[in-house]
């Protein structure tokens, strides 16, 4: 309907001119650091050609999905994978334009399980036979399936799983049992109404010989057990299954709970790739080297953080374009009382929050781009049972991922408040960003927990240097090695991190050995007890990352061959610079007790990370523009690609907004909630 | 809860494995002695629990405020309960006669913002404060009486912090003496605007008033938007909600434009300035400073309130990390064999207890200010009616008391940035500390903290505001270089620090409480004087130095914090002795703990020494932790949140947390209710309740 908000403008300067201003001032290449960052796997031209798909089909606009109540979230989130699945059956697409698609519409879908874990799972456990059975359903979707591992009572704890699989020579089944509330499976994707099939995870119990009733439990295993009946699509005898409710995101997925009535399975459930029960014999035998899922787990991780550094970039490519088109008071400083107002980017507070997550997303890409190229290159070895490098970096990646969706988690929150009151409504474009994400902390390893990985890795390594049998087995035992020969001659004044970037990566790494050397000396000498130092070990998981982080980004600078302009080379070296300092900062006193940085240019970081945010301000929206993220996935009127941020926001709120569809009677003598609709207390009642 | 109903009879007797949670929490109250009842009637005073109680019985009574099904509704659906539940709770207020005081506290126990909130708390304020006599008659009294419905509109989609810029404009027109109200841009639309989008009928709007052509500066008018009979929008007004939100979705933010709209003169509330209607003049506000003492009021309360808002989150995650057990403890014998509780776990313990320390600190903080701010007030009117002879001569007090009101208006913009800093991203470290379970909707967690982050950005952007203190902290340090007299706290410790720099600060800060307030003091003081070197004498823009300031602004505030907290425990002798001196490691944890997140600061101005925020790190903290650790569940007892409250299957008083997500995942969930088609090349989707078609709704 039209009125006369039609007509209006929004004060000048508007977006528009404002943006092409901000694009006019720098010499950013943006198509060249575009493909520098993201040609990988040609995944520019993909999410072209995904995205021209996508974009046009109706089911997938995304502004007025976040109305819905969780059962029609549910049901949208259900018709938009049946038809990615069937795009890719009509396009032919591979796995990898179906991943991206769906990373398009931003949305999980109930399939997501199945697509992931589930097929993964069979494909690496499953013995060939299996594999062979299992297969062709599953690619064709007769078989849906979850991955039942988490239950109410544990998730981070593995081994004290409470659902059971007896096995049961006689009849030469497996009864999977769940003795307890507890035991109930518990967060599992795709199971809640979805899937039709289960990987479920259960302590093996072998009957004990000789002594009838009673059993060994062998530690937990795989099963693939069918849930629901192939056309009722209702739980099967013995079984009960259900969604467990609403989350903080993820509405579209039906996590779902389940537990099992002494219900059998066949022999063949078992997942036998590694291990198996014979079934005539009753004999069990052990995985070989469990060793061997370090490729894929670190390539898991590897993935995780090439996500993460698009979840900042995106958080980064909205908050720079509206911090630019957003303008608040005059300059105080100002002479000229006519001046126009201050854009909020050019405030140092807004900056300081923004703009060092902007070089936060560059150096998650090289480490991860770092571990996907160490992945692929040492795979032959790996199935040769070689890991080398790979172990080391293996035990170093639950660090990383710790870290990295720990920078990414915040990235989101932090950006989003930096916009002040729009930063919180719907248009923003970080709504769904925050809740969606927000899982990853937890998920694939609680990110607390986990440092303790790295940390007791490390520490193994540093004992081995202090004991010094031979050469040293890996690259960190060296580095330890060399930390304990030049301790002592340390003098802080030593490195000049100001004027050599390669001493910057060097007192990472110096802070990092230090802080490994500090827990080796308080749990091996002091025999302190673990869980009085966890705390200590977080931080020198964390430390170790940082130093990770910054060696790779620093190599990517160095590689004489590349291709990128001295133009390019001279911004990114602004950005690894400013991402280093801002970390040392945050973390001085760990470099001061160091000696890797002195305290007097510890002292000076804080200028120096201003300096460097000045360098980097007038560039701010073109790097941000070489993230190359489609208006279609930041679905946010803030962030923009053209700037009109006002006039979208007043779309979506006059326009696409079904509140306003609605007349209510506010006066609380009357019963009526909606006018003229009969709609009044007593109905509403009748919901609850 | 209730009992599993909708469940095959095995698993409705199936029992979470042992230790349950009622046992273990039980384990926890016996192997603590604080005196939970004495804390919590300390903490509120005994009356106000009291009728808290009264009115949750009320509440639980009512059917329309049963919380069952609110994590599960769409927008709409929990717009329209918000209301049918603010109108329920209105008829409630008038047949019990509720006070405005226990009106809140039934909001506080229903935990949704309402589409009256705004009515109540800014509209109908703005109408008594700054309305005349007339306009209170006009205005005020059907306000009252819910037949105006109002919202405050200041914020537009291009203006939220700088008000000077609003766009909005109120023309004076001589000729008929009225207002004409006119949005020229797109980005003069009011925006955000509580109760406005569906709601309201009136609205008290912020504009630019002027007259003859010349600007004077935003002021307030009183506006009818809709038409009291039909509540549709009236001709030349534009508005109506703004659409989904991160939180406050019960809530109908709205927006409001205006084509050329004359109101009538008394339209502008005319308390402190007015048009004159005969002379077509302007004439000048009164006494300003009188509204700056409500903005103090309202701050302290979000300063207050912050400590119970955290306090939430940490009750739900420390009752649940003790009912959640996992792994062994590594270094326990081989004949332990249960799981550890989480909570025993320092790396759980290191993000709930500061948090649960801060809860008392900034409750204390939040009451602290009050009284001061109570008293002086009163001081101040008092002397003001007593002598209206000039200022001056008069007593030493009338001064004094007036800077001390200038003080904590200053430093309460700080210290709302702080507190309200604190308790939102306390919750989500709370929510994190819950691991999986943290990310369900049942956790209780995710939704206050979606609906309290607001906090941060209205009242004063958190960041904005840190420039107000660094502006008067600069002021106040220049007149201790000009050698004047302390007359307030701020400048008692700035001229303190002043003469003490040469020789030093040598603070214990591990043996003595006093000495931890002065470190606080002394850094504080410390980055005063550097800032008000870089701005003076290396002359640096004002813009560069912001980072300074914000640095300064909660340095200042963390000390005005550990100052309150300390205050209030060392003069105390309401409390046992051990409970006491539970409150006291709960001081110096939370002082120590800020020390060593703010090492950098307290080591470069030399408020601390190297060794010393080593030891506290290594050695003090961890001791605090594990001495406070068995009460920690007393302590959150003592918060007095009764479950309904807080709606949470984790942090239920009686640790039913398992039996309580079974029930309401397996019986609360409509998801369940419906049966599914998954197979991608089938079109069904629900094969039950197809009907409601999926498009008309995207
Ligand atoms: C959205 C979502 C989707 C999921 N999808 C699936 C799925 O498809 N399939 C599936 O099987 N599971 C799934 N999960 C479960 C997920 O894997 C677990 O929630 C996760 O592993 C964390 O375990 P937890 O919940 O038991 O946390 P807990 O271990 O209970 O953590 C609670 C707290 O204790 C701390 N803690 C625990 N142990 C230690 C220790 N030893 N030392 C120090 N601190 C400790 C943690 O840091 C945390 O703060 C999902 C979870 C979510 C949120
Ligand atoms: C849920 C909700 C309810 C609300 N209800 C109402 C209501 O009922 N009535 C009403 O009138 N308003 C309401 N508001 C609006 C609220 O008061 C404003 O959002 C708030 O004042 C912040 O202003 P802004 O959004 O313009 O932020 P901006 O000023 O645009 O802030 C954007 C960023 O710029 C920075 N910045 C701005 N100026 C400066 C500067 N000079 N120096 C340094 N940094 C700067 C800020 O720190 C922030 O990071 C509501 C807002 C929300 C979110």
């Amino acid at each position: 309907m039209p009125d006369f908000t039609d007509r209006l403008k929004p004060a000048a300067p508007d977006g528009t001119t404002v943006l092409a201003q901000e694009r006019g001032q720098s010499d950013v290449p943006v198509d060249e650091l575009a493909k520098h960052l993201l040609s990988n796997d040609d995944f520019l031209g993909r999410q072209e050609r995904m995205l021209r798909i996508v974009e046009k089909d109706p089911l997938f606009n995304k502004t007025k999905q976040f109305n819905l109540s969780r059962p029609d979230r549910f049901k949208l989130g259900l018709a938009r994978g049946k038809k990615l699945r069937r795009y890719s059956d009509q396009y032919g697409w591979d796995a990898k334009d179906h991943e991206m698609a769906v990373y398009l519409c931003d949305d999980v879908t109930p399939y997501m399980v199945h697509y992931a874990m589930f097929i993964t799972t069979v494909r690496e456990q499953a013995n060939d036979e299996q594999r062979a059975y299992w297969s062709p359903k599953i690619d064709a979707m007769e078989v849906i399936g979850c991955y039942a591992q988490t239950e109410l009572g544990h998730g981070s704890n593995v081994r004290g799983l409470e659902c059971q699989a007896f096995w049961d020579p006689k009849a030469k089944e497996f009864i999977i049992h769940s003795p307890t509330l507890t035991a109930s499976k518990w967060w599992n994707g795709t199971m809640g109404r979805t899937a039709n099939h289960a990987i479920v995870m259960a302590q093996l119990m072998l009957p004990k010989e000789g002594s009838p009733g009673e059993y060994t439990s062998r530690g937990p295993h795989t099963f693939v057990v069918q849930i629901r009946d192939m056309k009722t699509h209702k739980p099967l005898d013995g079984i009960a299954v259900g969604d467990i409710g609403p989350k903080y995101g993820y509405a579209p997925m039906d996590n779902g709970y389940m537990l099992f009535d002494r219900h059998r399975v066949p022999h063949s459930a078992m997942l036998s790739r590694y291990s198996r029960v014979d079934p005539n014999t009753s004999e069990y035998t052990k995985p070989a080297n469990p060793a061997v899922v370090y490729g894929s787990l670190t390539y898991v991780r590897a993935t995780i953080i090439m996500h993460a550094r698009l979840i900042i970039a995106r958080a980064v490519t909205i908050a720079v374009r509206y911090t630019c088109v957003r303008r608040q008071f005059q300059d105080r400083d100002s002479k000229d009382a006519k001046a126009p107002e201050l854009c909020v980017l050019d405030y140092p507070t807004v900056q300081i929050r923004i703009l060092p997550l902007l070089a936060t997303a560059f150096a998650l890409h090289y480490t991860g781009e770092a571990m996907q190229s160490l992945y692929w290159n040492t795979r032959e070895e790996i199935n040769q049972g070689n890991f080398g490098r790979l172990a080391v970096l293996h035990a170093q990646s639950s660090g990383l991922k710790s870290l990295c969706t720990e920078l990414a988690a915040n990235s989101i929150e932090t950006c989003r408040r930096a916009m002040g009151g729009h930063g919180f409504g719907g248009p923003s474009g970080f709504i769904q960003l925050n809740n969606d994400y927000l899982s990853k902390p937890t998920v694939e390893g609680d990110n607390w927990m986990i440092t303790q990985q790295t940390a007791s890795f490390l520490i193994k390594r540093m004992q081995a240097a202090v004991d010094r049998k031979g050469k040293p087995q890996d690259e960190i035992e060296g580095h330890c090695r060399q930390y304990l020969d030049e301790k002592n001659g340390y003098k802080p004044s030593q490195l000049r991190v100001f004027d050599r970037d390669e001493d910057i990566v060097e007192a990472f790494r110096r802070r990092s050995r230090d802080q490994t050397y500090r827990a080796h000396v308080a749990r091996n000498e002091q025999k302190q007890s673990w869980n009085s130092l966890l705390i200590q070990l977080r931080r020198v998981s964390h430390s170790e990352s940082q130093s990770i982080l910054v060696q790779n980004f620093y190599n990517a600078l160095q590689q004489k061959d590349s291709a990128v302009s001295s133009t390019l080379h001279a911004h990114l070296r602004t950005l690894f610079r400013l991402f280093a300092f801002y970390t040392m900062d945050s973390e001085a006193r760990d470099f001061s007790r160091a000696k890797a940085v002195s305290d007097d240019d510890l002292d000076k970081i804080p200028a120096k990370i201003q300096e460097l945010m000045a360098q980097v301000r007038p560039h701010a929206v073109r790097l941000v523009d070489s993230w190359k993220i489609p208006d279609f996935l930041l679905d946010s009127a803030l962030g923009r690609y053209d700037g009109k941020v006002y006039e979208d926001l007043f779309n979506r709120a006059h326009r696409l907004n079904p509140l306003n569809e609605i007349t209510f009677n506010p006066y609380y003598k009357e019963e009526e909630i909606v006018k003229g609709s009969g709609e009044n207390i007593d109905s509403i009642l009748a919901k609850l | 809860m209730a009992a599993v109903k909708n469940a095959p009879q095995w698993v409705r007797d199936l029992k979470p494995a042992s230790p349950t949670g009622p046992e273990l929490l039980e384990q926890e109250r016996k192997s603590s002695n604080v005196n939970v009842d004495q804390l919590a009637n300390f903490l509120f005073t005994k009356e106000a629990r009291e009728k808290k109680r009264k009115i949750l019985k009320l509440l639980q009574d009512d059917k329309v405020f049963d919380k069952s099904q609110n994590y599960f509704a769409g927008r709409i659906d929990r717009f329209e309960t918000a209301l049918a539940r603010a109108k329920a709770l209105q008829k409630l207020a008038v047949k019990h006669g509720l006070d405005d005081d226990e009106k809140k506290i039934a909001e506080l126990l229903i935990s949704e913002p309402g589409p009256y909130g705004l009515h109540e708390h800014m509209f109908l304020v703005t109408l008594r404060d700054q309305g005349s006599e007339e306009q209170r008659e006009k205005f005020f009294k059907p306000a009252q009486a819910y037949k105006i419905i109002g919202c405050y509109a200041q914020t537009e989609l291009g203006h939220g912090s700088n008000v000077r810029g609003l766009e909005t404009t109120a023309t004076w027109n001589s000729d008929d003496k009225t207002f004409t109200l006119h949005s020229p841009h797109l980005t003069a639309s009011k925006w955000w605007i509580g109760s406005l989008g569906r709601t309201a009928n009136h609205a008290v709007v912020m504009a630019q008033l002027v007259i003859d052509g010349k600007g004077y500066g935003p002021h307030p008018f009183v506006v009818q938007i809709r038409d009291l009979k039909t509540h549709q929008a009236l001709e030349g007004v534009h508005v109506g909600d703004i659409g989904p939100k991160f939180g406050y979705n019960t809530m109908d933010n709205g927006y409001l434009l205006f084509n050329k709209v004359k109101i009538p003169h008394i339209s502008m509330l005319a308390r402190f300035s007015s048009v004159d209607a005969k002379t077509n003049k302007y004439v000048r506000p009164s006494s300003p400073s009188l509204v700056y003492g409500t903005l103090t009021w309202i701050r302290s309360t979000i300063v207050m309130q912050a400590g119970s808002v955290l306090a939430r989150g940490v009750t739900i995650a420390t009752r649940y990390c003790a009912v959640r057990r996992q792994f062994q403890d590594r270094d326990a014998p081989e004949w332990e064999k249960g799981e550890n509780q989480v909570l025993n776990y320092t790396m759980v313990q290191i993000r709930l207890l500061p948090l649960l320390a801060a809860t008392f600190a900034l409750h204390f903080t939040g009451k602290g200010m009050q009284a001061l701010y109570e008293a002086n007030h009163k001081k101040m009117a008092q002397k003001t009616s007593d002598s209206n002879t000039t200022r001056g001569t008069g007593p030493e007090e009338t001064q004094s008391s007036s800077d001390l009101l200038a003080d904590l208006h200053a430093t309460s913009c700080g210290l709302k940035s702080l507190a309200s800093s604190v308790a939102a991203e306390g919750l989500e470290v709370c929510r994190r500390a819950c691991g999986g379970h943290g990310y369900s909707s049942f956790g209780g967690i995710g939704a206050w903290y979606a609906d309290y982050l607001p906090t941060a950005t209205w009242e004063g952007d958190n960041y904005m505001l840190t420039q107000q203190v660094a502006r008067y902290m600069l002021k106040s340090a220049r007149s201790v270089l000009q050698g004047q007299e302390p007359s307030n706290d701020t400048t008692a410790v700035l001229s303190w620090y002043h003469k003490r720099q040469d020789q030093g600060a040598a603070f214990d800060i591990l043996g003595k409480d006093e000495d931890i307030v002065s470190a606080f003091a002394w850094r504080s003081a410390y980055l005063t004087f550097e800032a008000l070197k870089h701005r003076e004498e290396q002359k640096r823009t004002w813009n560069s130095l912001l980072v300074d300031f914000y640095r300064l602004s909660k340095a200042h505030s963390q000390y005005m914090v550990v100052k309150n907290f300390h205050e209030t425990i060392a003069t105390n002798n309401n409390l046992d002795p051990e409970t006491l001196s539970l409150l006291h490691k709960l001081f110096r944890l939370y002082a120590l703990h800020t020390l060593e997140t703010e090492s950098a600061e307290f080591f470069t101005s030399a408020a601390a020494t190297v060794r010393q925020i080593q030891l506290a790190r290594s050695k003090a903290v961890m001791t605090l932790m594990e001495e406070i650790r068995p009460h920690a569940v007393r302590l959150v007892d003592s918060w007095d949140f009764p479950d309904w409250q807080l709606d949470s299957s984790l942090g239920r008083y009686d640790g039913k947390v398992y039996e309580d997500m079974f029930y309401r995942a397996n019986d609360l969930n409509p998801l369940n209710r419906v049966d599914i088609d998954p197979y991608p090349d089938s079109a069904t989707l629900f094969r039950k309740n197809e009907s409601d078609g999926l498009k008309s709704k995207l």
